[in-house]
């Protein structure tokens, strides 16, 4: 029962060290740590081989590209970026939300998305702006979208030679944004639901229209055929379709408990949010 | 030093030792050649045990269990029945009961081996909630009905002929679920032999309880036994009985290693493998009049002890005593029973019993004031108890009940009548109010009866020490005795010394419990020091004092006729909400409360121990849900325990009433089970108000409300 | 496995052992020091937090590896400072003490908050130490507290 462990101090190192042994990223530990704990002074033990990575720089900090997409750090924690007035709203908001303060400074974007839990604050949010994932390893690199990488609850298509190095934020225009997590309280808390929903419109019509629910199945739950329905229709089109894109979109979510409270107050928030922007006016965050 | 003065706001006196990290808890302990050890427990619910898998132990590794209880020894903790086994022997009666504990030196190893233990049972069919306990279709666990223990109070007649007046029989059950005391420190013991004499370290309520508790499984009496309490990281009656759960094994372990053997708990095992608030189911038929008036109201009140007594019967008792609240009805009938459960053993949590009928009364009245068309305080009002009325165990109320005052403290300060009346039901807004009290100390005759508590102070020169067995826990003991005796003798706080007990060094004063400290061992410092005052000439004096029962307060424990308590604490509280429609989720906006304990000792102690207390009945009503299925609790962590954070409910508004108590040092009576027994109710009716619905049991965490929802 | 080295509390020191240690139980048993207290194990309660970095974290969910090169300060570390001096008795005089076995983190948290917030309001305090659990005040008295030492300690911070 010995740990193999590795603290590489370069992302270089660290690849190599993924490419040979398959060890696995180790970023804040609010994950990692909890899930292999073995009690008050007992090291925890880990099934596989595990490599410490939080002192690697090159994964840290948050940059704007001139497309305007925003890339951050796969190290980059949720209190650096819920800091950040270059990141994007919805992360912002679900950042700002996660845990408490001192989990914020410990847990890492990278971390959330390689642990895909359904109840995980960050891919929610991401999958609604079309994120994609940065992997890299020794021979490659790529670029996935979020909703593509997550499979499932704790499922991903990490590769084991490749290590989670950024995410890409596309820039996505809005004119009316939704944000919502409803925690086990009113802080610190575990998200036992979660939706985003955004809504663009150019000279009165609708050019984009989105919707993503965490904590409501085993993947977060986005349907762009449903989405689709409103687009290039105007405001007041909004309300005759507001009861079949609510409905489409409840048959999206497949929560397993507290189902009806889910499937009640999704539905219920998403009616809101169309409902609000059917009124028009300034463009902005609903409340 | 100056002279302290019981009016004074003083610091406490552990308070800079805390903050600043230095006192030691019993995790920070450390002795030579200490050893660790684990809990093999059962993991099933019911069942015989057919083997027991030891895996193979490296030296210095042990494995103890009922087998190495010495021939004149008893396999049982003697709490208030003898009934828990210290180890499971032959069967096992629920999910975490002990089965062995075992030691070593290194936790590391001591992980490993417990992952290898194998323990093969023969399973029986469990009886896990109270339903299946009252259906009784498998095998009963205890008796022929699963009821452990039980008992009837009842005043103003038959109530049979009362309910039959009735224009209208109102039926209603009302159900609280299972609380866990989540006292930051975990339970934990230390056992190990000074000078010849077994000893344990413990974070515990009651040191007396457990030297007591533990002695006969070796065959040796209390007082071969020292018990030293540590530093204790909070307990709300969670540490009253439940140390001796860990101080047992530890004991037996102890008399064949003798080595310091350590026990402590992580977070996991202190949640799945303790005991928690009983579980309640309170029904009801009252009688109403066609104007909504109370004939007479017939209870069953049914609690989940789980699978051993414990303190079960002394909770129901209280429950019983408790279930028609602050309210005089005409008739009245209260039928107690204590069902046994495959369950974790439930046993003391601040409250011990009167929260559940006190909730279920609160919520069962707020109904049918609605179903009248009646604001609730008004309604409630009607009833409420004066001096002189006669009570549910035919005694009788001996003191002013200021409820009333109280009432017009906390609507005022909310604006309570003006938000009742435009926030109606269903608005999306509302204001709850409820009305509670607490006995006060042991019950009956207890006090005079059972623990015949002692104190002792002794003059050494300039100092005087107290020696009495009343521990801290964070409530403020230390320092309000202290006050207490230092105001008393006209010396400064400094001059008082009052350590944790070590059950060699102090006289036995009763368990820190039952809201009795102050109250009673308080009054017995406040008289101690009295006499001490005739020796201060003395270079070297010393007093003893032992309680004294106030004359005039019968009692018959046979029937449990007579003044049930010697004086209540009294208590009012509003909680204002909005809910958000979307996703049921509440937000408080008020909180005002309004407590007669008498007269507060000390400011800050009292303040605190009111929003400590608050906090822990909104949690108890709004999250704090602890589910068990087939004997396992679903909550096993504090992440999906959730009690309140900071941000979870608002500053709280707080009153008190000046209504000084005839027995308690300068006029003070029990508070710390008190200041629970009531906030829930008025946070359920606020929210109950604020949807349009009806709530029947708690808590109602966003999911379950929106069951509740039409 | 090298050395991990640090400073703990302003002192340069050296870890030598299993790099996934828990920070919590090296504090408490490789360096003896246990203000630090072990409230919940999975970075829940905030009774183990310390300051790493200048930032709050929960050192039950910290490996010992990621601490290379970092600065931890424990209650050892602040308690006799200007800052935690001041916030050690505004917590005794504010009465936002019970058992006690929350406040070194609670301490920690009001610590950290100050460091980037010297002004805080109610509302900040509130946000600042919902990491940190407390079962027996309520917390109202501990928000009294912070602002007290917010007060008494101007131009500390």
């Amino acid at each position: 029962m010995v740990n193999e462990t590795y603290i590489p101090s370069t992302l270089e190192e660290a690849l190599k060290i993924r490419a040979e042994v398959h060890a696995k990223p180790l970023a804040g530990g609010s994950d990692l740590m909890v899930q292999y704990r073995r009690g008050t002074g007992v090291v925890p033990v880990f099934p596989f081989p595990v490599m410490i990575i939080s002192g690697l720089k090159e994964l840290k900090g948050i940059k704007k590209e001139e497309d305007g997409s925003v890339v951050i750090g796969a190290l980059t924690t949720s209190a650096e970026i819920a800091e950040c007035e270059d990141v994007p709203y919805f992360v912002r908001k679900a950042a700002s939300l996660m845990g408490a303060i001192s989990l914020r400074n410990s847990a890492t974007i990278g971390g959330n998305l390689g642990n895909a839990s359904p109840k995980g604050d960050l891919p929610q949010p991401l999958i609604l702006l079309d994120a994609r994932v940065i992997l890299e390893s020794t021979t490659s690199k790529r670029e996935i979208l979020v909703d593509d990488f997550i499979k499932g609850s704790k499922k991903t298509d990490l590769r084991d030679d490749e290590i989670i190095t950024a995410v890409r934020i596309p820039e996505v225009k809005y004119t009316y944004g939704y944000y919502r997590k409803i925690g086990t309280r009113k802080a610190n808390a575990i998200s036992k639901l979660s939706m985003s929903a955004l809504l663009t419109l150019e000279d009165g019509v609708i050019k984009d229209f989105r919707v993503a629910s965490g904590a409501a199945g085993p993947k977060i739950a986005r349907n762009k055929d449903n989405e689709a329905k409103l687009i290039g229709k105007k405001l007041e089109d909004i309300n005759s379709l507001t009861q079949d894109i609510v409905k489409t979109h409840d048959e999206t979510i497949s929560p397993h408990a507290m189902a009806t409270w889910r499937r009640n107050t999704t539905s219920r928030m998403l009616e809101y949010f169309l409902s609000e922007v059917s009124k028009g006016g300034e463009g902005r965050i609903i409340e | 030093m100056s002279v302290t003065h019981i009016d004074d706001k003083i610091k406490r006196v552990d308070a800079i030792e805390k903050a600043r990290g230095e006192a030691k808890y019993l995790s920070d302990l450390k002795f030579d050649s200490m050893l660790y050890s684990r809990l093999i427990r059962s993991t099933i619910a019911r069942g015989r045990i057919e083997e027991i898998k030891v895996p193979s132990l490296p030296e210095g590794y042990y494995f103890i269990s009922a087998k190495d209880i010495p021939e004149n020894g008893k396999n049982a903790l003697k709490m208030i029945a003898d009934d828990w086994r210290c180890f499971a022997e032959g069967d096992v009666k629920y999910v975490g009961e002990t089965i062995g504990i075992l030691v070593g030196s290194d936790r590391g190893v001591l992980d490993k081996l417990y992952n290898e233990f194998e323990v093969k049972y023969l399973e029986e069919a469990p009886v896990i909630s109270i339903d299946d306990a009252i259906n009784n279709n498998v095998e009963p666990l205890c008796g022929e009905n699963n009821v452990m223990c039980s008992l009837v109070s009842d005043k103003g007649g038959d109530i049979n002929d009362a309910l039959s007046k009735a224009s209208e029989i109102i039926e209603e059950t009302i159900e609280t679920g299972f609380q866990e005391h989540v006292h930051l420190e975990t339970n934990g013991a230390v056992a190990t032999i000074e000078d010849g004499k077994y000893v344990i370290y413990a974070s515990a309520q009651c040191p007396f309880y457990i030297r007591k508790s533990i002695c006969g499984l070796l065959g040796l009496n209390p007082e071969d036994i020292v018990v030293k309490q540590t530093v204790t990281g909070g307990a709300f009656g969670g540490k009253e009985h439940f140390p001796d759960v860990l101080a047992g094994p530890l004991l037996v372990a102890e008399s064949i290693i003798k080595k310091p053997i350590q026990l402590s708990f992580d977070r996991e095992e202190d949640m799945l493998y303790s005991v928690k608030r009983h579980p309640s189911k309170v029904v009801f038929r009252t009688g109403v009049d066609s104007d909504g008036n109370i004939l007479g109201s017939d209870i069953k009140v049914y609690y989940n002890c789980g699978a051993y007594l414990s303190s079960s019967y002394v909770v129901l008792q209280r429950g019983v005593f408790h279930a028609n609240g602050v309210y005089n009805f005409p008739c009245t009938r209260i039928e107690g029973y204590g069902m046994a459960t495959n369950t974790f053993p439930s046993c003391a949590f601040r409250g011990f019993g009167a929260p559940q009928t006190i909730f279920a009364i609160e919520t069962h009245l707020n109904h049918i004031a609605r179903k009248f068309g009646l604001d609730p305080a008004i309604y409630k009002k009607k009833y409420f108890l004066k001096k002189g009325d006669e009570t549910v165990t035919e005694g009788h109320i001996v003191e002013d009940v200021k409820l009333p005052e109280m009432m017009e403290q906390i609507t005022s300060a909310s604006d309570y009548f003006r938000k009742s009346a435009e926030y109606g039901y269903g608005s999306g807004k509302g204001i709850g109010i409820s009305f509670y009290n607490h006995g006060g100390a042991f019950t009956g005759n207890g006090e005079q009866a059972i623990i015949k508590a002692k104190l002792k102070l002794v003059k050494k020169g300039d100092k005087f020490i107290v020696l009495c067995g009343q521990t801290e826990m964070g409530q403020g003991f230390r320092t309000a005795l202290r006050k207490i005796v230092a105001s008393t003798l006209e010396v400064g706080m400094d001059d008082v010394i009052f350590d944790a007990p070590n059950t060699d060094m102090v006289p036995d004063s009763g368990p820190t419990a039952a809201s009795r400290s102050t109250m009673v061992v308080g009054n017995l410092g406040y008289r101690a020091a009295l006499l001490m005052k005739e020796k201060m000439g003395e270079e070297n004096a010393e007093v003893e004092v032992q309680y004294e029962h106030p004359d005039g307060h019968p009692w018959d424990q046979k029937t449990f006729k007579g003044d049930a308590y010697l004086g209540y604490g009294w208590g009012a509280a509003c909680v204002e909400v909005e809910v958000d429609k979307l996703t049921n989720e509440v937000t408080v906006k008020g909180i005002w409360t309004s407590h007669d304990i008498g007269k507060p000792i000390d400011e800050l102690i009292v303040h605190g121990q009111v929003n400590g207390g608050v906090m822990q009945s909104l949690g108890y009503a709004a999250m704090e849900k602890m589910e068990n299925k087939n004997g396992h609790f679903k909550q096993s962590s504090m992440s999906d325990y959730v009690i309140p954070t900071s941000m979870d409910f608002p500053k709280q508004e707080y009153f008190f009433v000046d209504n000084p108590y005839p027995w308690g040092p300068y006029g003070a009576k029990g508070m710390g089970e008190l200041v629970f027994n009531g906030t829930d109710a008025a946070y359920v009716d606020a929210v109950e108000r604020a949807l349009g619905i009806d709530c029947k049991k708690i808590p109602i965490p966003v999911e379950d409300i929106e069951g509740l929802r039409k | 496995m090298s050395m991990i080295e640090f400073r703990l509390n302003g002192k340069p020191v050296a870890f030598d052992g299993d790099p996934l240690k828990r920070l919590l139980d090296v504090l408490r048993d490789d360096f003896n020091i246990t203000g630090t207290k072990e409230g919940c194990g999975e970075g829940e309660c905030g009774a183990c937090s310390v300051i790493k970095d200048g930032k709050l974290v929960t050192s039950c969910i910290i490996p010992i590896g990621a601490v290379g090169g970092s600065e931890i300060i424990t209650i050892e570390g602040l308690r006799d400072t200007e800052q935690g001096k001041c916030l050690v008795e505004s917590f005794a005089e504010g009465g936002a003490v019970q058992c006690g076995f929350c406040i070194p983190g609670m301490v920690l948290a009001a610590q950290a908050l100050l460091m980037k917030n010297p002004h805080p309001t109610e509302a900040d305090i509130r946000l600042a130490i919902s990491g940190n659990i407390c079962r027996c005040t309520g917390y109202d008295l501990i928000v009294e507290s912070i602002l007290l030492a917010s007060k008494k300690g101007e131009g500390l911070w």
